[in-house]
């Protein structure tokens, strides 16, 4: 399948309202494979341990794909496949791909359920409002912490010169530019010039302004682009797929599953993800995002999303040799210890699943700047701790951790933490004492907790 | 009395099994029969409509059945509210609500829940879509003499445009004649302060308790 295929599709597909298309295409078919293939969320696991239920939980996202297609919400046309087309795709999906250039370009991996191989880790910004007069030397934090394997997402420069701007204006390609240009200075600073950065502008258009092979954006680097709830593409995001494919930049697609929305509930919710896993591969993605939404919590480590990425996870892993990557979003906030309990929690769950990391960030960020280079070293630790664990060793202390920060989900309760410029030093670009502190403790927590932390 | 139950039951079931033409049905019958329609709306529809809400609130059903539930309930108010006016009769709302994501912004999943569970709690929702115009907004809310105006954005840089419609209503003179909110995952009360809004919830049920608690006070 091409993208000359898929855009034709788009344009020429059966016409449908997006309603229609949730309820019936994606509602309907989620309900009827759930009881089906007997796809259910036990009520209280955190971990799934059942290799069946994520064999059948993969069977049904193939069904439910080729039964709903992906709706094109801008033409109102629904982009069908044949299961010849889908089973092509999964074929000759790229189990590894290298990114970056010279000595620092890296190889992310298609990663199996309990691999002992270490995850991937994508840690950065995570699209935080980032202020201009210390993005660079935020990201370069980032960037000197040698365990993060590429630079994610930069941060949002969505004020310059005191003006907060529209996303489609002259000044939002302005700031385009200076985002390609300071991200590439950032890493540059650190010492890793060639290290990937996952980028991902504003508007589609702003993708061409941030490119540069001198001093922005590059071919080796990850472009992203985003699937809409549930199975939906739109035209910026083909407009997105269609530059990256002609610059030939690796793609990383991330898909957004909602628990409590058209998928149901968190079982429903992994067909929905697997099958949209199977999209992400068929529009011409490489590295595939898993980032579930929650209709409640809004957030990434409640119960139901831990099992969701769990499962959907174990899933790819089994079924297919998909490079799979799960977003670690949180209630608390970089500077308190939960949050390092919630993405701890989840990494294990995810990474025993198969997959790669991405993150951490706070669902709720308190404003501009709110990110931890440390925490992203000790998230990028945490995960490379969960390498080779089996996923009852891994259920046992996601449990644990899970017991630690469950009171304080809901987003107004959960520790406010700081922003970068109270957790470091600006002009050393080292940890302030304190936060270095806390880091050491949580590092002690989790080692004693059973995690072989390094 | 016992032909009224029996109606009622009939509507209650139409809303539980998410059939909307049930539903027109079971009114028709319940205009036909000469029951009391204001009784048959309360009894047949709003009761279930409210349990579906809380269910939906405890988790225990998502959003297709909310909107399913939605549909079936708009189908048969659609007939007794026909029946009631042509009787010089009035049908109860909490308030007519536009809601629609803003320009720039095609996210829909938010704005629905949050449009399923007013309609759930007895407002009277008018969703406009996605990628709305604040001209759109203002035109729509006069059009339908709307209370409140809802936007939605799920972007850092499209919730600006939640600023536009304020500043628009008040360059027109209008802004004192709609309460309105705003909601959307980098909103927030700040936000809301900032641009001038009445209101901000963090979610769909937070919106609900919002319009609930601020109505009385709102009352023009």
């Amino acid at each position: 399948m091409n993208f000359k295929e898929i855009a034709k599709r788009a344009e020429t597909g059966p016409l449908m309202e997006a309603k229609d298309f949730l309820l019936k295409r994606v509602s309907a078919n989620v309900l009827k494979l759930e009881k089906e293939l007997e796809i259910r969320w036990d009520g209280k696991s955190l971990v799934n341990l059942d290799d069946g239920l994520a064999d059948r939980c993969w069977q049904a996202g193939k069904r439910l794909l080729l039964a709903s297609g992906l709706f094109s919400m801008n033409s109102g046309r629904v982009i069908e496949f044949s299961p010849e087309e889908l089973e092509e795709a999964l074929r000759f999906a790229q189990a590894e791909l290298n990114m970056g250039q010279g000595k620092d370009s890296v190889t992310v991996h298609h990663r199996g359920v309990e691999d002992p191989r270490r995850p991937f880790v994508f840690s950065g910004p995570f699209n935080a409002d980032v202020s201009e007069e210390i993005f660079v030397r935020l990201n370069e934090a980032f960037a000197q912490e040698r365990i993060i394997d590429a630079l994610f997402f930069p941060g949002y420069l969505k004020k310059l010169d005191g003006l907060v701007f529209r996303p489609t204006s002259g000044m939002s390609t302005r700031a385009a530019v200076l985002y390609g240009e300071w991200s590439r200075e950032a890493v540059r600073r650190a010492g890793r010039p060639g290290m990937p950065i996952v980028g991902h502008a504003v508007m589609a258009l702003n993708e061409i302004a941030c490119t540069n092979e001198a001093w922005g954006l590059r071919a080796s680097d990850p472009r992203a682009m985003v699937l809409i709830s549930e199975l939906q593409v739109d035209d910026v995001s083909l407009t997105r797929l269609a530059y990256y494919l002609a610059y030939g930049c690796p793609i990383y697609i991330a898909f957004t599953p909602l628990i409590g929305g058209y998928g149901g509930g968190p079982a429903g919710t992994a067909i929905v993800a697997a099958a949209s896993f199977m999209a992400a591969v068929l529009l011409g993605g490489e590295i595939v995002h898993l980032g579930p939404q929650h209709l409640k919590y809004r957030q990434q480590t409640n119960m139901h999303s831990l099992f969701l990425a769990s499962l959907a996870n174990q899933a790819v892993a089994r079924g297919s040799r998909i490079i799979a990557t799960t977003s670690h979003t949180t209630s608390g906030r970089p500077g308190c210890r939960q949050y390092a309990h919630e993405f701890t929690a989840l990494a294990l769950a995810a990474v025993t699943g198969g997959s790669n990391v991405s993150g951490p960030r706070p669902a709720e960020p308190l404003g501009f700047n709110n990110v931890s280079p440390l925490m992203g070293r000790l998230f990028a630790e945490a995960a490379h701790a969960a390498a080779g664990m089996s996923r009852g060793r891994a259920a046992e202390i996601v449990g644990r951790l899970y017991a630690k920060y469950k009171d304080n989900l809901e987003l107004d309760k959960a520790p406010k933490g700081a922003a970068f410029e109270q957790l470091y030093d600006l002009a050393t670009l080292r940890p302030t004492a304190e936060h270095q502190r806390l880091y050491d403790e949580l590092k002690e927590e989790l080692a004693g907790l059973g995690l072989p932390l390094v | 009395m016992a032909d009224a139950e029996r109606i009622h039951a009939r509507m209650r079931a139409s809303i539980e099994n998410y059939d909307s033409e049930e539903a027109a049905a079971a009114a028709r019958e319940a205009v036909a029969a000469g029951v009391n329609l204001l009784e048959a709306v309360e009894k047949g529809f709003a009761e279930p409509i409210r349990r579906l809400g809380e269910a939906f609130d405890r988790m225990e059903v998502f959003l297709p059945q909310l909107m399913l539930g939605s549909d079936a309930m708009k189908a048969g108010m659609a007939v007794l509210g026909e029946a009631i006016r042509a009787g010089g009769g009035k049908l109860a709302s909490k308030g007519l609500v536009v809601i629609g994501t803003v320009e720039g912004d095609i996210h829909d999943i938010g704005k629905t829940v949050v449009a399923a569970l007013l309609s759930a709690n007895g407002y009277d929702v008018r969703d406009l879509g996605v990628e709305v115009p604040a001209s759109r907004f203002i035109e729509a809310a006069g059009s339908l003499k709307a209370d409140v105006i809802g936007m939605s954005a799920l972007l850092s840089t499209t919730m600006l445009y939640q600023r536009n419609v304020l500043e628009l209503l008040r360059n027109k003179g209008l802004r004192d004649r709609y309460r309105v909110v705003v909601g959307g995952a980098p909103v927030t009360q700040a936000w809301a302060d900032e641009i001038g809004a009445d209101g901000y919830a963090p979610g769909a049920y937070e919106a609900v308790q919002l319009l609930d608690g601020k109505r009385a006070g709102w009352a023009k």
